[in-house]
């Protein structure tokens, strides 16, 4: 039982030749993945968050570990966009796979002037505009959690790029609709979401919080649920593609976040749990597709919605 | 290049409370390995712990292909480790960046100077990878030249579970102790310091952060160039999370923080920033 099934799927313009991409910061830029998976049968590689200059990033410890999860508080450390223009873009690009490039910044300037160098860059299918690290003390959340300040941005990177925008969502936000919309109002092409949950963990031994930034940003299983739901809420209120992501594992996972509405997912944490994991996932969901008789992903996407109300 | 394997459990010794020796069937490990690499152990069956423990090859038989690794009960993950007795466990490995050998009568970065004799030293459960070290160091020099003096260091002498293995490599063992319960009552850095008084080539080592900062001073002081294996937590293991970073600064260079799992764990020990 070998029947082809089509898993090509279109996030806002980015093309990919199945759903699976991974999370921003978990996989470096590839390369180092490469002595357990072939990369080339990745859908998209998303890559660390990249910002105007290098940034040192925050003092370690910068992760804990927690019930089937982790914080980190890494702070955005990067070598900044001009080395990674230079030095990765054209290694990757010889790879054939679209690069999502994950981009951040202090201000509105520093978003657009990042997108402003990396439109045309080797190699680049896409920006995935980061409003929602909250490791860093300007920027990220700062515009993640206001809707004007979304649009703002969405706006500023759109002027200056060819290239399909993305923007991800924060999870720490009373109203994550109203966040969507803002974006899509503003541009957005796509929209992925989530980025981890704002959290902190004290060791009580030593009666001090356990990471050096205090406080953390919270992925991996225990998420998953928040992240769906976020999924299902944006998908009924804004027509635009997905990015899925938060917490999965498993093939199972994936296809738990492609029902709500994801066009497509990222997987994070569980690479840091087995490296190989976006390959098994993207076989995993062939081997669903053709066991329950859909020969075109894209008809699973949101399907969960036609019987969920 | 590292893997992702399945290797089999062959034993789990428990040669001292708290202490657990597991001898791993892992052949290419046993061929590719370096002293002061590490492997990346899955402990869990399930999401908890979710994430993998970093463990130091303790030691190689490359003619049968054994790999054994000595760990301490610190926590779940190990706690898990310690149940295992036989089936199957998943590694990833070798992974990070080991100890440089000096190498007696040759030329280039790894040359002995001849100015001395290299030191190897120890603490706690981080003399683990040491053997690994001693093993190669034998291999590539023979025990006399340049001569090894080994400084092993612990709570109390049933923790002192590296001396034994090193005694039947041939090497001569200086031992102290927290508790005076074997050698020198005091901290095995004092050792060092009396060794230093003394002309040396190269010092290893590995042990607790506090030991590890005052032997970087001592060498210092010294003058004199060496190695020391760090310890940070991990997510990936392979230097695509930044998770693991520790400070260090090059001669004249800016501070920067660097990887643990791949710029190390070995780092020149003068380039290491303490807080
Ligand atoms: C490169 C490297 C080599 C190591 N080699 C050895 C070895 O040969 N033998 C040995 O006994 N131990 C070694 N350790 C320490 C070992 O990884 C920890 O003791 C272990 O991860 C604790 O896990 P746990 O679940 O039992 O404890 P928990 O306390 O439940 O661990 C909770 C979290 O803290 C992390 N953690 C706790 N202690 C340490 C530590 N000292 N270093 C890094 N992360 C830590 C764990 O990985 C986990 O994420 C090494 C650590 C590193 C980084
Ligand atoms: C170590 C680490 C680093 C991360 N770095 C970034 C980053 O640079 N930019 C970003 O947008 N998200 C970053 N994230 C968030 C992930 O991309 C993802 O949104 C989140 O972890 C949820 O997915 P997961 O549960 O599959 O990990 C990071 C997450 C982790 C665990
Ligand atoms: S543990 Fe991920 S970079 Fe070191």
């Amino acid at each position: 039982m070998s029947t082809v099934v089509n898993t090509t799927v279109n996030l806002g313009g980015i093309l990919m030749r199945n759903p699976v991409t991974t999370a921003s910061g978990t996989f470096g830029f590839g390369f180092e993945y490469q002595p357990y998976l072939d990369l080339r049968r990745l859908g998209a590689i998303t890559v660390k968050g990249t910002t105007p200059l290098p940034r040192r990033g925050n003092p370690p410890p910068r992760i804990a570990e927690t019930p089937a999860g982790m914080l980190n508080a890494i702070g955005l450390q990067n070598s900044g966009v001009d080395r990674v223009k230079e030095e990765i873009l054209p290694r990757l690009a010889a790879l054939g796979v679209p690069v999502i490039v994950n981009i951040a910044g202090d201000t509105v300037a520093d978003y657009a002037l990042v997108a402003r160098k990396l439109d045309g860059a080797p190699g680049v299918a896409g920006l995935e505009i980061n409003i929602s690290c909250p490791n860093v003390k300007k920027g990220g959340l700062q515009f993640g959690s206001d809707p004007q300040g979304a649009a703002e941005v969405t706006r500023a990177v759109k002027s200056v790029t060819g290239l399909p925008v993305m923007v991800k969502l924060s999870p720490n936000v009373t109203d994550l609709v109203a966040m969507a919309e803002a974006v899509a109002a503003a541009g957005a092409d796509a929209l992925s979401m989530i980025n981890t949950l704002l959290g902190m963990a004290i060791d009580v031994e030593r009666r001090r919080p356990l990471l050096g930034n205090v406080t953390g940003g919270l992925s991996g299983p225990a998420v998953r649920p928040v992240a769906v739901r976020a999924v299902w809420q944006v998908y009924k209120a804004v027509r635009l593609p997905i990015l899925g992501m938060g917490g999965i594992g498993n093939a199972r996972d994936a296809l738990e976040f492609i029902l709500a509405g994801a066009t497509a997912v990222a997987v994070g944490t569980a690479n840091f749990v087995n490296p190989r994991v976006t390959v098994e996932i993207i076989a995993g969901i062939e081997d669903y597709m053709r066991q329950n008789g859909f020969q075109d992903i894209n008809e699973l996407i949101g399907l969960a919605h036609r019987s969920g109300e | 290049m590292s893997q992702l394997l399945q290797v089999e459990i062959i034993s789990n010794a428990n040669p001292a409370p708290n202490v657990y020796v597991l001898e791993l069937d892992a052949p290419t490990l046993a061929q590719e390995a370096r002293p002061g690499q590490f492997l990346h152990l899955h402990c869990a069956s399930g999401q908890d712990p979710l994430l993998r423990r970093p463990i130091s090859i303790h030691g190689v038989n490359r003619q049968t292909g054994r790999v054994l690794v000595m760990f301490q009960l610190a926590g779940r993950g190990t706690a898990l480790l310690a149940e295992r007795r036989d089936g199957l466990l998943e590694v990833m490995g070798p992974l990070g960046h080991g100890f440089t050998l000096v190498r007696a009568g040759q030329t280039g970065p790894t040359a002995g100077s001849g100015k001395g004799k290299i030191i190897v030293l120890g603490g706690g459960i981080g003399a683990a990878p040491l053997f690994f070290l001693l093993q190669e160091l034998a291999a590539a020099n023979g025990h006399e030249a340049p001569p090894v003096r080994v400084l092993l260091g612990a709570r109390s002498a049933a923790q002192l579970l590296t001396v034994e293995p090193a005694a039947t490599l041939g090497y001569q063992v200086q031992i102290a102790t927290d508790d005076g319960s074997a050698g020198l009552h005091g901290p095995v850095t004092w050792l060092l310091a009396e060794e230093l008084k003394q002309p040396a080539e190269f010092v290893y080592a590995c042990g607790p952060a506090s030991m590890l900062k005052a032997v970087c001073q001592l060498l210092a002081e010294a003058g004199v160039p060496g190695e020391v294996a760090l310890e940070e937590r991990m997510a990936c293991g392979i230097g695509a999370c930044l998770s693991c970073v520790c400070a260090t600064r090059q001669a004249g260079g800016e501070e920067h923080y660097r990887r643990v799992c791949v710029d190390g764990p070995v780092f020149n020990a003068a380039e290491v920033v303490w807080r």
